[in-house]
């Protein structure tokens, strides 16, 4: 729906895109460190995500590069133009921030003018940007409210607005969408993707919020501890996770832990108490491994399955989501494993006591480093 | 049962107490309306009629007019220059934030702690080597140092409830700082800085013990012109004068409740518009 919308609007002009470089940026508070040795190259027109729990950096790192906060060490480029000590007003960086931060003594016109009047444009040189930048976002009919008139979304949009009306080289936008609800948020971030489709502007964003990050981004950096712990794109960020954090983090994982035992050319074989289970990949014999396994991977049947790695067990608990139920089932030799299945085609009665049996494909987990 | 009466009578203490208060605080500038208006030739109530002489008095004597001209001026320049240096110095602490700045912040509060007659007597012996004793110089300095605590206090206010990413976002936008002062953190803090200009033209209009202190021919305020009148004759234009300083200041502070009731309403129409 937010699409067909968005088709009908105007294009704004056509802009250069930019890409931006950071070279082993570090951001000491005392000995805390906010950031701790980032490396990261943003290529034209992409859209990256910073995503990472609360305190991992992200933040640190968004207002590094729009030039408010110090690096400690390191380098910011763009377009290989060194920008590390260049004032955040002549970066030319849009900025979304959390709180939407309008000017709340200015109308949302006057708001999106703001920019443009710093660069000495007039109020009437800049009412058709002003106009293009609104209807752009969908908000031409709320031209001279207040922004404590608006709703959040509508602010949001304003703030959207008058970040890119001036045409910048970068967006940067840090948990734009955390402060709206659910249905709200969802409908921003296909509107949030298709503008970023249509102005090819380079996107930096920062989210906690996975499933914002697997849906939007070009690419996603996870961040740990003022560190870069994996980065890919979503596909390959949630196909594979190189670590338990990342598993852990982007969607749900089930932990299996075991020993390996030989293999062949499929796979390899991993001992977990008595039960022996196919994995695919290649591991030397006898290394402690740790398998991440997705709760959508596994299948519930009544009778065994004829898959390589099954076990059967009982249904300890079960929650219902419409779309999905989601199943706690007590295996004894492999603990207690999550499973999703698709409400509608469930196969098994999801009652508490229930004897099920799970299975799964040696590709359908992977073998993550433990940390 | 007993519950009830004891919360009536403990809320009668309370009401009792305060409109004995506001008794106590109004009365006295309700008793200076009828001695404006009296008949006699000294300060007392009415006696065989009420009288208007005593205004017209004010309106025809050239020392009453220009002791109100020179309180103008005084107020007015150092309320400016008061508001200028408080609402910066407020807005360097607040942007600092530091340690440092916070006592800065709290030291620049000394002169509402310190006696005004210290104060006044230091600024006499110090103003007198200045050369600018009985100067407006000296008086509109003396009422800018005594006023600039109260503009900090009220713009610092402010700035507490300023979202500092207001600031950031309007960096980030192009503007620069001096920019970003003038256009979102001086219009978001107007209602402190206004209360603080009001604070500083009432400390300075009616201030006296300075100006009796660092002024003798040259310079003569309204008050100090109201506290020669009492020494010398007791001249009702005194309670004239006191009453319409009264009117005034009701008509300042009525004039401040409708403007504030106005944008209101004004808001309101915009929302209700679509
Ligand atoms: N001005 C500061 N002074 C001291 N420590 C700070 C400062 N700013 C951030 N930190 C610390 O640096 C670390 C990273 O903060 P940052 O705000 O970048 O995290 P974040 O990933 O954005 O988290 P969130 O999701 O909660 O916004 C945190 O531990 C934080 O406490
Ligand atoms: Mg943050």
């Amino acid at each position: 729906m937010a699409e067909t919308a968005l088709a009908s609007r105007p294009e704004p002009q056509s802009r250069a895109s930019h890409s931006l470089s950071i070279r082993s940026l570090s951001k000491y508070y005392g000995s805390l460190a906010a950031v701790d040795d980032v490396s990261l190259e943003v290529r034209q027109g992409r859209f990256l995500t910073l995503l990472g729990p609360s305190g991992s950096g992200k933040t640190t790192i968004l207002m590094a590069t729009a030039g408010f906060v110090q690096p400690s060490a390191g380098e910011i480029l763009l377009d290989d133009k060194p920008i590390t000590n260049l004032p955040p007003d002549k970066r030319n960086f849009g900025m979304v921030f959390q709180g939407y931060a309008l000017f709340p003594h200015m109308s949302v016109e006057d708001n999106i003018w703001f920019p443009l009047r710093v660069r000495g444009v007039s109020k009437s040189a800049a009412a058709k940007s002003v106009a293009t930048s609104l209807e752009l976002v969908q908000m031409a009919h709320l031209a001279k409210r207040l922004p404590t008139q608006l709703s959040g979304g509508q602010q949001q949009r304003v703030a959207l607005a008058r970040a890119l009306v001036f045409q910048p080289d970068l967006l940067l936008l840090d948990e734009p969408l955390s402060a709206l609800d659910k249905k709200l948020r969802a409908d921003l971030q296909w509107e949030l993707k298709s503008l970023h489709a249509r102005l090819g502007t380079t996107f930096i964003y920062v989210t906690h919020d996975q499933e914002e990050a697997l849906s939007m981004s070009d690419e996603i950096v996870i961040l740990r501890d003022g560190k870069i712990e994996q980065q890919g794109d979503p596909v390959a960020l949630y196909e594979r996770p190189a670590t338990r954090f990342v598993a852990d983090f982007l969607g749900k994982s089930n932990f299996i832990r075991g020993q390996s035992a030989g293999g062949d050319a499929q796979g390899f074989r991993v001992k977990a108490g008595e039960v022996t289970l196919h994995q695919a990949g290649s591991q030397a014999a006898d290394q402690p491994v740790l398998i991440a396994l997705r709760p959508e991977k596994l299948s519930v049947t009544r009778a065994r399955p004829d898959l390589p790695n099954a076990i059967p067990g009982r249904i300890a608990a079960f929650n219902y989501y419409g779309s999905t139920f989601h199943l706690q089932v007590e295996t004894g030799a492999l603990g207690d494993l999550i499973v999703t299945v698709p409400a509608w085609k469930c196969e098994i009665d999801p009652a508490i006591g229930n004897e099920v049996w799970l299975g799964w494909e040696p590709d359908a987990s992977v073998v993550v480093r433990d940390n | 049962m007993k519950g009830d009466f004891r919360e009536k009578f403990g809320r009668g203490l309370v009401l009792g107490g305060a409109w004995t208060v506001l008794a106590f605080l109004i009365l006295p500038m309700v008793v200076i309306f009828p001695v404006s208006v009296t008949d006699q030739y000294y300060l007392s109530m009415p006696k065989d009629g009420i009288s208007l002489a005593h205004y017209a008095a004010f309106f025809t004597n050239e020392i009453w007019l220009s002791a109100t001209a020179q309180s103008v001026i005084i107020a007015t320049c150092s309320t400016i220059f008061a508001v200028i240096l408080g609402s910066l110095c407020a807005i360097g602490c607040w942007r600092l934030s530091t340690g440092l700045s916070e006592s800065v912040r709290t030291f620049m509060l000394i002169p509402i702690i310190v006696p005004t007659i210290v104060q006044a007597l230091a600024m006499y012996r110090f103003w007198i080597d200045l050369g600018i004793i009985d100067t407006y110089v000296g008086v509109i300095l003396a009422h800018t140092l005594v006023a600039i605590p109260y503009v900090i206090i009220t713009v610092s206010a402010s700035l507490a409830n300023f979202d500092l990413r207001q600031e950031q976002a309007a960096r980030s936008l192009g503007a620069s700082m001096p920019q970003t002062i003038r256009w979102v953190i001086v219009p978001s803090i107007l209602p402190g800085v206004l209360s603080g200009a009001l604070f500083a033209f009432t400390i300075s209009f009616d201030e006296i013990v300075m100006v009796l202190f660092i002024t003798s021919r040259a310079i003569y305020t309204l008050p100090k012109r109201i506290w020669n009148g009492i020494e010398d004759h007791l001249d009702p234009t005194i309670a004239a004068v006191a009453t319409m300083l009264i009117a005034v200041t009701l008509a300042l502070l009525l004039l401040d409740l409708w403007t504030r009731h106005r944008r209101q309403q004004r808001l309101r129409a915009a929302a209700a518009e679509e």
